[in-house]
């Protein structure tokens, strides 16, 4: 039989599927976050402030308001706190696997609403939660882990499978914020052959400094070398989507393929990926950047690896049929 | 979905298949660099932009570049000018993709550290002493750091010291002088600026050194003015 053409085959790949563990853990994480992010702001005292107009006691003078907002009656409190009440239900909604994708039009809807607002207030961890949200928005999250599925089933968990492509996705959109970031960063600070001085002097920034930091001065080596690794781990992280690629079809040859498929690309990725994040949660105050690109981690593991680690912890919970799929596909 | 490996997809995995497509493309282009929001000729004028190109300059000298440090400058602008036209052509029609479903690619996290930074001051006059109030990461001076170290205020702050900020800023002074009129009842003035130094080498923290900065676009506000404009405005219910 001859090999179908690329775009049947691209076709075909788009109908694999799988356990649903990933992307509920992945729904989980992304309304935890999301539920954070926006609490934060609650308990600061801010939704006036920075979501209504000067009129109204904000601290910006706002022209052309975006949709949602022009059609709640304007940048008042009533539609600051109408739109904040809204991402807290839908990000619930997420954590709890109600109608998730309901609840992720809801808070993608009034987080984008409230964020396109005051532009001045956010940063780009409101671009990752919106593309987590429109992610969760396209995939059906609530299989497993949810209260829907406990509705349902009368349990917490269902081998249902749902298709894999959310997920690549997910995993896809985390690499493309990673290399996008790393082609960006043209400074002298950060380029191999210059000073590798960037995290130091980033560290330094008023703006984002959780502690201060004049300590760094003393390890100032240790920040050339991280400079050095998170750059490099930025611009070669592409070669995680390789490494997936490589290894569906590990028969065929080739230097590179063999190369990936020796090492498991995912876990070097995770273990310095995750570091990296934990080291800024702890460093700096970013936001919820660390917690919903955390997330995205999630993804990187696949539902029957998932389901084994569980197994292997919880030794008497039931077996369920493995999915299709094969592992770390 | 098609019935098995053999069978032909139906019409609905060929559309999923063009819109995963679409939106693969979308994402992967607006992820591609460019310079946005740096697009403004007086924010190179900072001393951190210009340090920058000036290093840029240094390393293609090298590489046989002929060119001066403003002609580099010049060269660059209208270089990142077309390319941002470009890509406004290619990317325009996808904003409302971008836009109204939350998929935009903004990630120009951190490329370059700001070596001038600056940091936010508040001060109030009660019976003719200045007092500072606020300012940036000091546990001295911590009024109202509840809400000016969160972190979606921090990036407002950090935008709004750079100069082409300007407007934003006195309107965000403002705001800040209304809160400081209710909670400093007995003040009558009060002052916001940014402190802007530069951050010190690893050598110069290691000799003990400390930064030297100085004050930039002070605004001062009269707060029984506001006082008054804030009981007025309390009679009609709107805000000053």
């Amino acid at each position: 039989m001859s090999r179908p053409g690329p775009w049947t085959r691209w076709v075909r790949l788009l109908e694999e599927r799988e356990a649903a563990t990933s992307l509920a853990l992945f729904r989980i994480a992304v309304g935890a976050s999301l539920l954070y992010d926006i609490l934060t702001v609650v308990a600061a005292d801010l939704v006036v402030p920075l979501w209504t107009d000067a009129a109204h006691g904000g601290m910006r003078a706002y022209g052309p308001l975006p949709w949602l907002v022009e059609l709640l009656g304007g940048a008042t409190p009533g539609t600051a706190w109408l739109l904040t009440a809204a991402v807290v239900v839908g990000s619930l909604q997420l954590v709890l696997g109600l109608l998730p994708r309901a609840g992720a039009l809801l808070a993608l809807q009034a987080h984008l609403a409230l964020t396109w607002l005051n532009g001045h207030a956010g940063g780009s961890y409101d671009d990752l939660l919106t593309n987590a949200l429109f992610l969760l928005l396209l995939a059906p999250s609530a299989r497993t882990l949810s209260l829907q599925c406990r509705l349902r089933r009368g349990t917490w968990t269902s081998g249902d499978t749902v298709a894999s492509w959310p997920r690549w996705l997910a995993v896809g959109q985390l690499v493309l914020m990673y290399a996008s970031t790393g082609t960006h960063k043209l400074s002298s600070h950060w380029l191999p052959g210059g000073e590798l001085s960037a995290l130091y002097y980033i560290l330094q920034q008023p703006s984002w400094q959780r502690w201060d930091m004049a300590l760094a001065a003393q390890v100032y080596p240790l920040t050339q070398l991280a400079t050095l690794a998170t750059w490099l781990f930025e611009v070669g992280s592409p070669l995680l989507l390789l490494a997936f690629w490589y290894r569906r079809d590990r028969t065929r040859g080739g230097r590179l393929r063999a190369l990936l498929n020796r090492v498991d690309l995912r876990v070097p990725f995770a273990l310095f990926g995750v570091g990296l994040h934990l080291g800024i949660q702890v460093l700096m105050d970013v936001g919820s950047f660390s917690a919903v690109s955390l997330s995205f981690y999630l993804c990187l593991v696949h539902p029957d690896e998932w389901r084994a680690l569980w197994r292997r912890v919880r030794p008497a919970a039931p077996s369920p049929a493995a999915s299709p799929a094969r592992p770390g596909g | 979905m098609s019935e098995g490996p053999g069978s032909r997809p139906s019409w609905w995995a060929h559309l999923r298949g063009v819109l995963v497509a679409l939106h693969i493309g979308a994402v992967c282009l607006m992820a591609l660099p460019a310079p946005e929001g740096g697009m403004n000729r007086s924010a190179w004028s900072d001393p951190t932009v210009q340090a920058e190109l000036l290093a840029w300059h240094g390393r293609l000298s090298v590489l046989g570049l002929d060119l001066e440090a403003e002609e580099l400058e010049d060269l660059l602008w209208e270089f990142a000018r077309g390319y941002m036209e470009g890509r406004e052509a290619v990317l325009g029609p996808l904003d409302p993709y971008y836009r109204h479903l939350g998929t935009r690619q903004s990630w120009r996290m951190f490329v370059a550290p700001h070596r001038n930074p600056a940091k936010l001051v508040v001060a109030v006059r009660t019976e003719g002493t200045w007092e500072v109030v606020y300012r940036s990461r000091d546990p001295e001076a911590d009024w109202r750091a509840h809400q000016l170290d969160h972190t979606r205020t921090r990036s407002v702050t950090f935008r709004y010291a750079w100069k082409h900020y300007q407007r934003p800023y006195r309107r965000f002074a403002r705001w800040l002088a209304r809160e400081a009129a209710v909670d400093f009842p007995e003040a009558d003035r009060i002052r916001v600026y940014w402190w802007r130094y530069r951050t010190l080498s690893p050598e110069a923290v290691r000799a003990g050194e400390t930064p030297e900065g100085s004050v930039e676009r002070p605004t001062e506000l009269d707060l029984d003015e506001l006082r008054a404009e804030l009981e007025t405005a309390g009679s009609s219910g709107e805000a000053p």
